[in-house]
């Protein structure tokens, strides 16, 4: 009889097993600890093209949906929008719009634009420019979380170039946060934009060009309106493994990394050849969703027992490094909606989740989905499975992937419960009440519905000014909500964290998360 | 087989294959912590007298999990291995026998082994979620036309023999043959491939655990604790040491024992 495989097969096979079983475990450890920075930051230099690590690729889709790192910084290379908020308040300054003026009746706002500023491809930027923009984001098949605000925009006189005014449906107490979100798109290119094939706007970086799955780039805007940047271009990469973008940085294969873990930030920020960029005001909450849907959870005192169970101190302490701030509602101490009492009205109470436990009785397995491939998302859930199965709750981990969480955000279509983020609390409060999927009042990701939410949510974004006294009692009402029905329970609120190495200077960020890169700079 | 087993490759091999099925089946018994227990305050703890292999980010005992995952890997190795061998062996001898179910079944086998085996894990884990099952089904699926294909070789062999043909033409039926003459010479091969598909069984597993396709959390796989490791390399890089050294050992000695096996068949 003749053997199957012959002695230098075997070995061939040893040696490929060996191999992979090394690679497995050590592909991302074999990097070098070459500085790619000088570490000195002396005048701007001009010129060189950074390299940018991102974790999630574009999404043509939701291009405008603040869904992914590459779909941000897109979004924030190339547009430009009417007017910016500062990173600590909601004091809106001028961009594309130089000025602005409100109606005493609320229920319009005229702005007057720039005449300086044209598309990257030479065409003069002008009022039907604005109305294109905000029809698009009222357009619900973007599925972008502001088409409710930009619905309520119900007229618009472009008579003028470079002077609009928009009529609003009702005074909106977060018209401000829709001039600061949308960016100015281009009509005349709209359908390469839908194809994903151009994206042509005001910005400082010109789209040149994308490979799905690898990466995106751009070129400087030399006839950008407020300069030329000082960078000649930017590669942004698509690297979803977090260790990976560490160890791209440490080559210095990267000069940033988007996704770099609380962890690695927390060693990198000790070494003086890196650089942690902290995007402070524009928030990021990890939250619980509750599908109310399933019956399972439709009762309350569940969901409430939830909420007690978590330990959003220890994911703070252990996952975020301290970095994040444990609260059961969204706010940041700058909102006018901040109420740090009702925020802790969750705070960690075995004793209190185990009693509702006991009052119901027989719990069935319940499902929580989180983010795949995501080491936060993995680990929140791991920790919430075990702070839940300590109050006789048990839940069966169920890791999707992002698209198909994001989809299912969108389209309320979650089984269970859910773990995942959300942002916009940044903004008025309105904002995230009648616009964020897990929070609409008219329509979220839960399915909950309650007119008195529904009415106070709406009442609230009708105020025209979100700081006055009425719209405060009107916040303290949504919080009571929010805090009495559970349909979600925030747990942690933090800032996106980004590192570079010390060669690169002047990185900054929008409210919305999004890279500016305008003002940076590389040394040679 | 018992000479090939007493030569130094073999004595190697069956050391360290003992060594870890005993590790594997005594584990509950010497864990100091049940694999999925959270130890308050013991977030990336360094190897100690407390914490031998250290504890994870999630504050779990890393021996403790190494060890339930040597379980999964015992699981796939003596039972989905063998299973997909047996389910081959039968499916190759019954088909070969007529030409008809032989090209048939041949063109199937062709199917599943142009298909590269974590594709065919991938797609399997999106029709039926990921898990031990899923693992399961992958390795039997790869391992029937590999034993399939082997046993039929050995049949064509065997038929041509002159008492294979003397015993056809005094009437004897074909099951009989094939368990009387085929089957038997056809054992040596078949041990050493079946040494050697453990061994790629445990590549397997890791392979599918690594890329999140394995076992789920927070239950432990030897694979998926080696993921754990990879991200956590810089931080706490002790955390891959011992389900690596777990892998190697195990591949190490699958491999030797079914070298030592194929030289002695050789021989």
């Amino acid at each position: 009889m003749t053997a199957p495989h012959t002695r230098p097969s075997f070995l061939r096979l040893a040696a490929a097993a060996a191999a992979s079983v090394l690679l497995l475990a050590g592909c991302s450890s074999a990097v070098g600890e070459q500085s790619s920075g000088s570490g000195a930051s002396g005048d701007p230099v001009e010129g060189g093209t950074l390299r940018v690590a991102a974790t999630t690729d574009h999404v043509p889709a939701a291009a405008f949906g603040q869904s992914s790192d590459v779909g941000n910084t897109l979004i924030g290379l190339v547009y430009d929008s009417l007017v910016e908020y500062p990173h600590d308040s909601l004091d809106a300054q001028p961009s594309l719009a130089t000025s602005w003026e409100v109606a005493e009746d609320g229920r319009s706002i005229t702005l007057q634009l720039r005449d300086d500023v044209t598309f990257h491809d030479g065409r003069p930027f002008t009022s039907e420019d604005v109305k294109f923009s905000i029809q698009t984001f009222a357009d619900p098949a973007w599925a972008v979380q502001v088409q409710r605000t930009a619905a309520a925009v119900t007229g618009f006189d472009t008579s003028k170039p470079h002077e609009i005014t928009l009529e609003l449906a009702h005074p909106l107490s977060n018209i401000l946060d829709l001039l600061d979100i949308v960016p100015i798109i281009d009509s005349e290119t709209y359908d390469e934009l839908k194809e994903a094939k151009t994206y042509n706007g005001t910005g400082p970086f010109r789209f040149t060009g994308w490979s799905p799955g690898s990466k995106m780039t751009f070129e400087r805007n030399d006839d950008y309106w407020k300069g030329a940047p000082k960078l000649e271009a930017v590669d942004v990469q698509v690297v979803p493994d977090a260790q990976a973008q560490v160890a791209g940085l440490r080559s210095g294969q990267y000069d940033l990394a988007l996704g770099v873990t609380a962890r690695d930030v927390e060693t990198l920020e000790q070494d003086p050849k890196f650089d942690v960029h902290s995007f402070e005001g524009a928030t990021q909450q990890q939250y619980i969703g509750f599908q109310l849907e399933n019956k399972d959870l439709q009762d309350v005192r569940l969901r409430q027992a939830v909420a007690y169970a978590v330990d959003r101190q220890r994911i703070v302490d252990e996952l975020f490094r301290g970095a994040a701030v444990a609260s059961g509602l969204p706010w940041s101490p700058s909102s006018p909606a901040y109420d740090e009492a009702k925020g802790q009205a969750y705070a960690r109470d075995v004793a209190k989740a185990k009693a509702l436990v006991a009052e119901l009785g027989d719990v069935p397995v319940l499902p929580l989905q989180f983010a795949a491939g995501q080491p936060a998302g993995e680990t929140i859930a791991q920790i919430v499975q075990a702070n839940l199965e300590e109050v006789g709750i048990e839940v069966e981990l169920k890791p999707t992937e992002f698209a198909q969480m994001y989809k299912q955000l969108v389209g309320a279509q979650f089984e269970g419960l859910w773990i995942f983020g959300h942002t916009y609390a940044q903004y008025s409060p309105a904002t995230l009440t009648v616009s964020a999927f897990p929070f609409n009042a008219a329509h979220n990701a839960s399915n909950f519905t309650d007119e008195e939410y529904l009415a106070d949510s709406d009442a609230s974004w009708k105020v025209a000014d979100p700081t006055s006294e009425e719209a405060r009692e009107l916040f303290d009402r949504v919080n009571d909500h929010i805090v009495d029905n559970v349909w979600l329970t925030d747990l942690t609120t933090s800032y996106p964290r980004l590192v570079s190495t010390s060669a690169v200077h002047g990185i900054d960020y929008s409210k919305r998360t999004e890279l500016l890169l305008d003002e940076a700079w590389k040394d040679q | 087989m018992r000479a090939a087993l007493a030569t130094p490759k073999g004595v190697a091999g069956l050391v360290l294959v003992g060594g870890i099925v005993l590790l594997g089946v005594l584990g509950p018994l010497l864990a100091p912590y049940s694999p999925t227990q959270q130890v308050p305050g013991a977030n990336l703890v360094g190897p100690s007298a407390a914490h031998w292999l250290g504890t994870d980010d999630v504050n779990r005992d890393v021996l403790s999990r190494t060890l339930a995952g040597i379980r999964v890997d015992l699981l796939v190795v003596f039972l989905a291995v063998p299973a997909g061998a047996a389910l081959g062996m039968l499916v190759g001898l019954v088909t070969s026998w007529w030409k008809v179910t032989d090209v048939l079944t041949q063109r199937v086998f062709d199917l599943v082994l142009a298909f590269p085996t974590l594709i065919l894990a991938i797609a399997l884990a999106a029709v039926i979620g990921p898990g031990t099952t899923t693992i399961v089904l992958v390795v039997v699926a790869i391992e029937v036309p590999v034993f399939g294909r082997l046993v039929r070789t050995s049949l064509r062999t065997v038929r041509e023999m002159p008492y294979v043909e003397a015993a056809q033409v005094v009437g004897a039926r074909p099951w009989w043959l094939l368990r009387r003459h085929v089957l038997p010479n056809s054992l040596e091969p078949l041990t050493v491939q079946l040494a050697l598909s453990m061994s790629v069984a445990v590549f397997i597993e890791g392979a599918m655990s690594f890329l999140g396709i394995g076992v789920k959390a927070p239950d432990p796989s030897l694979g998926s604790l080696l993921k754990d490791g990879t991200r956590l390399m810089y931080d706490a890089p002790f955390l891959s040491l011992g389900p690596l050294l777990v892998v190697v050992l195990l591949v190490l000695g699958l491999l030797l024992l079914a070298q030592s096996l194929s030289e002695a068949h050789r021989d």
